[in-house]
This record gives structure tokens, sequence and C-alpha cells, in this order.
């Protein structure tokens, strides 16, 4: 038995609510998305390692070497809340989530914009405890390209993993700035104002979170469906 | 259900192979590229990626990450209660996946390393692996998955993940920055450390002192053990033996650890390594025979370990012009043979001198620890101004030491003759990797004149000598060394008897 050709509900069932939804029903939502995505939690970690930038910049935890070398710290604590922001996309929902939400593309939109503005928020805040490397400025642009990576990972093999991506970044960016790369696509080892460096950040970052928009995060449970169908 | 099928079953549906091809892409590009820029010796193609232990810091956070993943697989799904009620104690199951996930990170870190080993063999590289570090960083990659393990079931979050790859990896950066600072004590059991444990000759004219791995394995090892132990330590981990058990084990991984942190503070430098007394083995520091390689052509007969065969050539070429300046003078070398290139404190093996020392006399070269080459940028030509000028220091008898204004004269005038002009001779004199007397005789040479700019023009009482001694002609120099090349020597001469 199917349901194709069934256009209309039968009597007696109760009709479908299809006006926009008022505003406590978008509270509501919104709310609700929150705590699957735990975005509370993930707040909470975006102070915890602003406070531990902020332990590093005081105490001075540097590198030795010159300033690329000192600038290694401050970059994976970058990379660690940008971690962060990645694997907020994961949800547990898959599927059933997909199908009834229509307003989840402008949530997740709406969250990685927000929480990469908090990370930066967080991240400014922290500077105050002593001088980072490459200022305000260049922080923006890497936790802006590093979240773009993140998101990127999330899509293309779930959000649980999402932290992969930021992580195998900052591994290529400590070698790049040991030696002599000079790519725009290595944004941290480019100076504060440089454009091309800019450039690429906001690109990586604009296609992550478009990508994580429409696709979501990809979802643990259908990968591992997919696995088994092509297993049997 | 066996323990073998519950850890089959923990190994087919474990989170790590998923990881692998990114750890994959990474290891290559982070711990196999940078080193094919070396030398080809094993101990200089593998000083980044196993004596800084960048195959840890490439494998170490991810392995954490993954492992804290399946650590928390169990509260991330509230299953707690309904996994409590299974036969097998709590500890037991937890036991399984993490052996089955510190498995799959063992056995991917061995393979992969073992990949790249067998590349640079096929490039045929000189001495032989150093093992003993590989055992280091499978140990190492364990212990990060055990941290992670016990991270992910003490804190069954998604962020658990996150959280221990990176807290793993700002481990190894402040390691890092400890390490490079620490020649000595306990930050010699930090794996990313080499100061002192990782230079030429190792492998090549001696073996890999193993003491300060043998240290690392067991501090590694302990804490794992550790880790994975406080695991039983809840009261639901299983009944109260097995909790006691579990606190044992675990205060004995810890105390493992802190043997092998107080191991590592014994170490004292040797001339092959970091000797720790109580791990030592004599046998360690015997030097690995070998049939040397020589020149006879060259008028005095040059020889080489076969592992430094490549550099025969060059070496020959070099030193000729200065042993045909002092040939048939008492006391100087009737032969050349290689040395072995003693530890220096830091990361490498640099600013060794030549000796003269037998009957009859052989000029001894260090040639491990000049700076050869391909290694770190330095060209053919630096070597060649590196080995003329070592031999006629030691030839015109300065030892060690800066030497007499004499001898600095003598030592300039040769090394003109030999083919380094004199207003070539401050630069030769700042090559890196040169023994510290050598900013002394720059500084004798110049007159102390130096900017920021580089070193000063040649001048000064040194070098109006040096110029008297090189205008003479060739045979009425070596005719004024044979006599009085013993006294000079001796440095019992002093610059106005210089001709």
């Amino acid at each position: 038995m199917t349901a194709a050709g069934v256009h209309r509900a039968s009597s007696g069932a109760a009709p479908v609510r299809t006006r926009a939804l008022p505003a406590r029903g978008v509270t509501r939502m919104a709310w609700l998305y929150l705590i699957s995505r735990r975005i509370p939690a993930a707040l909470g970690l975006l102070i915890g390692v602003a406070a531990v930038l902020w332990a590093s910049l005081y105490w001075r935890w540097n590198i030795v070497g010159g300033a690329a070398a000192q600038a290694v710290i401050p970059l994976t604590l970058e990379a660690a809340a940008a971690a962060v922001i990645a694997v907020t996309t994961y949800g547990p929902f898959g599927e059933t989530e997909r199908a009834t939400g229509r307003w989840l593309p402008y949530l997740r939109l709406s969250m990685a914009v927000v929480l990469t503005a908090a990370a930066v928020g967080a991240l400014a805040a922290a500077a105050a405890g002593g001088q980072l490397p490459g200022g305000t400025l260049a922080m923006l642009r890497n936790v802006a390209g590093l979240t773009g990576t993140g998101l990127l990972t999330s899509v293309a093999f779930g959000g649980a993993f999402g932290w992969a991506g930021p992580l195998a970044y900052l591994l290529i960016t400590e070698g790049a700035l040991a030696g002599t790369w000079t790519t725009p696509w290595m944004w941290p080892t480019r100076p504060p104002h440089d454009l091309g460096g800019a450039l690429c950040a906001a690109l990586v970052f604009a296609a992550g979170a478009a990508a994580s928009t429409v696709r979501g995060s990809r979802d643990h449970a259908v990968r591992l469906t997919r696995s088994r169908v092509h297993r049997s | 259900m066996t323990a073998a099928r519950l850890l089959r079953i923990e190994l087919r549906r474990n989170a790590m192979p998923w990881i692998l091809p990114l750890i994959a892409a990474l290891f290559w590009f982070d711990s196999y590229r940078p080193s094919t820029t070396q030398s080809a010796f094993w101990v200089l193609r593998t000083f980044w990626n196993m004596g800084q232990g960048h195959t840890i810091i490439d494998f170490g956070p991810f392995v954490a990450g993954v492992a804290a993943w399946m650590g928390s697989r169990d509260g991330r799904r509230g299953m707690g209660d309904l996994v409590a009620g299974t036969p097998r104690s709590r500890w037991a199951a937890q036991l399984a996946t993490w052996g089955a996930t510190a498995i799959w990170a063992a056995a991917a870190y061995l393979a992969f390393v073992g990949v790249m080993f067998a590349v640079y063999a096929r490039q045929g590289l000189a001495g032989s692996p150093p093992w003993w570090w590989v055992a280091v960083g499978a140990t190492a990659v364990t212990a990060f998955s055990a941290a992670g393990f016990a991270g992910g079931v003490f804190f069954p979050s998604r962020f658990a993940a996150a959280l221990a790859a990176f807290g793993g990896f700002l481990a190894m950066v402040l390691s890092s920055q400890t390490g490079f600072g620490h020649t000595s004590g306990w930050a010699l059991i930090l794996p990313t450390n080499s100061n002192g444990n990782f230079q030429p000759d190792s492998g090549i004219l001696y073996p890999y002192l193993p003491d300060l791995p043998i240290a690392r394995i067991i501090f590694f090892a302990g804490l794992a053990v550790a880790a994975v132990a406080v695991l039983g330590l809840p009261a639901r981990a299983g009944g109260p033996w097995l909790r006691r058990a579990a606190a044992v084990v675990a205060l004995a991984g810890a105390a493992a650890a802190g043997t092998a942190v107080w191991l590592a503070g014994t170490a004292r430098l040797g001339p092959h390594g970091l000797v720790i007394p109580a791990l030592h083995d004599a046998a360690s520091d015997q030097l690995t025979p070998y049939t040397p390689v020589c020149r006879p052509d060259t008028g005095v007969p040059v020889c080489l370990s076969p592992a430094y065969r490549r550099y025969l050539p060059e070496l020959a070429t070099a030193l000729r012009p200065v042993l045909a300046e002092v040939a048939g003078l008492r006391g100087a070398p009737s032969s050349v043979a290689q040395t072995a290139a003693t530890y220096s404190p830091g990361e490498v093996a640099l600013g060794q001198g030549m000796t003269i020392s037998g009957r009859p006399p052989v000029l001894g070269v260090p040639l491990g620890a000049l700076n050869l080459p391909g290694a770190f940028g330095s060209t053919t030509a630096e070597l060649t101004g590196q080995l003329q000028l070592l031999a006629v220091h030691v030839i015109a008898g300065a030892g060690s030491g800066a030497g007499t204004p004499a001898q600095q004269a003598v030592q300039a005038a040769l090394l003109a003759g030999a083919g380094t002009p004199f207003a070539a001779q401050p630069g030769a004199l700042t090559n890196y990797g040169l023994p510290s007397w050598a900013q002394a005789d720059l500084g004798a040479l110049t007159e102390g004149h130096q900017s920021r700019r580089g070193p000063g023009a040649v001048a000064g009482p040194v070098f109006a000598a040096a110029q008297r001694l090189a205008a003479l002609p060739a045979a009425a120099r070596h005719d004024w060394l044979a006599v009085h090349l013993p006294a000079l020597r001796a440095g019992h001469l002093s610059l106005a008897q210089l001709p």
C-alpha cells in the first residue's frame, strides 16, 4: 500500500496549520534548536577557550622562535574555537528533522554566524591579557577562515568530526609558519592587513556557511545505513 | 561472549579508520616532506619526524579526539544503565573498546612509519634507522588514545572529541616550547625534545643510545596504564575487588611515569648521546666497525667511513692544497681519517674541530659534525672553506682554542696559500657551525671591526704578519715552516718572529 495519489486529508483529520509561526513559536523553535545543538555548552566552551588565550597571553606561553612561531598558541586556540562551532552542527535527529523543519537552513546559518561572532568577541576580550600576535584583525580573519574549514568538514564528514578540519589546517599552517609559504590560502601566515589572506578566509567562511546552511552536517546514521546497504 | 569476540566487534565498529586517510595525508605533508631536504643519512632524514617528534604531533591529537569519541559513546547515547546490566563488568567492556581504538591507532602509526622508512631505504640512506624512536612513537600514540578515551568516558559530550584533540595538540605545542629550551633535566622526557639525543654519527659510526627512548617508553606506557586503570575506579565499573585492582594498576602506572621522569632527570651527556646511568648498557658505547674507503691518489691518503663515501672527493680536493703546504714537515699529518662526531648539548652536533694524533700523525676529521652540503642550506663551497679552515687551525697548533697571534697569522697565511684570499677569510670565519674559536680568530684578523652588515675588512698586526708570510715564495715558506713549525705548534713563537 502506498500513499501515492492521496492529495486531500481524510474527513476528521486535524487541519494542517500552514500560516507563519507566531513569535512565541519562533522563539520556542529557536530554543529547541539551540538545545539540540548544545549551543549553551558551546558558548561555555568558547568562554573557556578565551580564558586559556588570556592566560597564555598574560603568562607569555611563547614558543621559542620568531614572530611566526609565537603565533602558534593563539592560532591553536582560535582553531579550537572554530572546532567547537563546527561540532555544534551535529544533529541527532537526521531525516526526521530535515523532513519537518523548513526553518532549519535559517537556523543553521544564524547559529553559525552568531557563534562565530561570539567566538571573535570572546577571543578579542581575552586579548586584553597581553599582546595578541597580529592583533584583533588577524584573529577575526583566522577565526572566520578556520570556522569555514570546520563547517565544510562537518558537511563532508559529519558534525561529530567537524573538529578534524580546523586541526588539520592548523597542522598544515604550523609547517607553513616554519617554512616560507606565502599563498593567501595559508592566511595565518599573512600580515593582518593583507587583502589576499582576508579574501581567502572570507571565501572559505562563506563556502562553509553556505554548504552548512543548504546541506547541514552529514548525518552519521545515514552514512552508516548506506555503508550497510552497500555491504549487503 | 568471549573477550576476543568483543574486541573483534569493537575493531569492526571503531571510528578510528575513518580518520586514518586524513592522518595519512598530514603525515606525508608534515613528517615526510620536510625531511627530504636533508642529506641522505638516516639520522638526518629522521631528525624532524622522529627526533623532534613530528610523527607524534601528526598522530596524537587526532587519535586522542577519536578515542574520546569512542569513550563517550555510551554516555552520549544515555546507555549507561543499559550496559551496566550486562554480564561483563563495565571496565572490561571499556577496555575492549579502548583496546580496539589503540590497536587501530598504533597499527596505523607503525604502518605509516614503515612505509616512510621503506621509501627512505629505497633512497639508499646511509646508517641505520632509529628503531627505538619508532617504539617511543607507537607508545606515545597509545598513551594519547588512553588519555582521550578516559576523557570521553568521564565527560560524555559531543564536544569531548574536539576538546581531547585540541588539548592533545596544545600539550604537544607546549612540549615543543619547553623542550627547545631544556638541554637537561626532567624536560628530556618530552617526546619533542631533541636536545642531545639525535645527532650524527648515531646509527653510522656508533649505535643510537637507547637510554632516553627507554625512559620515554616507560613514561608513556605508565601514562596509558594509569589513564585506562582510572576507568575502573567508579562504582559502576565493577565489583570491589575489580575496583581495588584498578586502583593498584592506576598507582603503578603513575609510579612508572614518575620514575621515568626521574630517570630522565639523571641523564648526562656522553660522547654518543644522553646516558641514563640506571638504564645504560656499556655495550652501546662501542664504535661500529667498518672498512674505510680511501683516496690514495692525493699524496696523503684520505680515508672515510663507507657511509660518507660520497663526500670523499670533496674532502680530498679541499685538503689537498693545505696538506701540500706542510708535506714532509715534522708533526704534519701523513694521512687523513674520519673521527666520530661527539654529541653537543643542543640540537645539532656542530662546532667540533679536527685533531692530529698518533705516530705517524693522522689528521682526524669529524665529518659528521660539519655542515654537509644539503643540510640546512649548506653548499659544497662552504664545506670546502670549513674543511680548510679547520685543517690549518689544527696544523698551526691552535688546538681547541683561538691560538696565539703567531698561530693565527700562520693559519691565515696557510689559508691564503690554499686558495682563500685574505679578503674572503672574515666571511669564511663566520660560516655556520664552526667552533667558538672562529669568533676570536675573526676578531684578531679584523682588529675587532664588525658591523650588523657583517665582519669588517682584514687589518692589524696579525693580518700584516700573515701577509708577509704569504708573500714568501712557496719553497721559502715551506723552509721557514720546517724550522719553526714545532715551536709554533708549542705556542713558543711570537708575532715578531714571523718572517
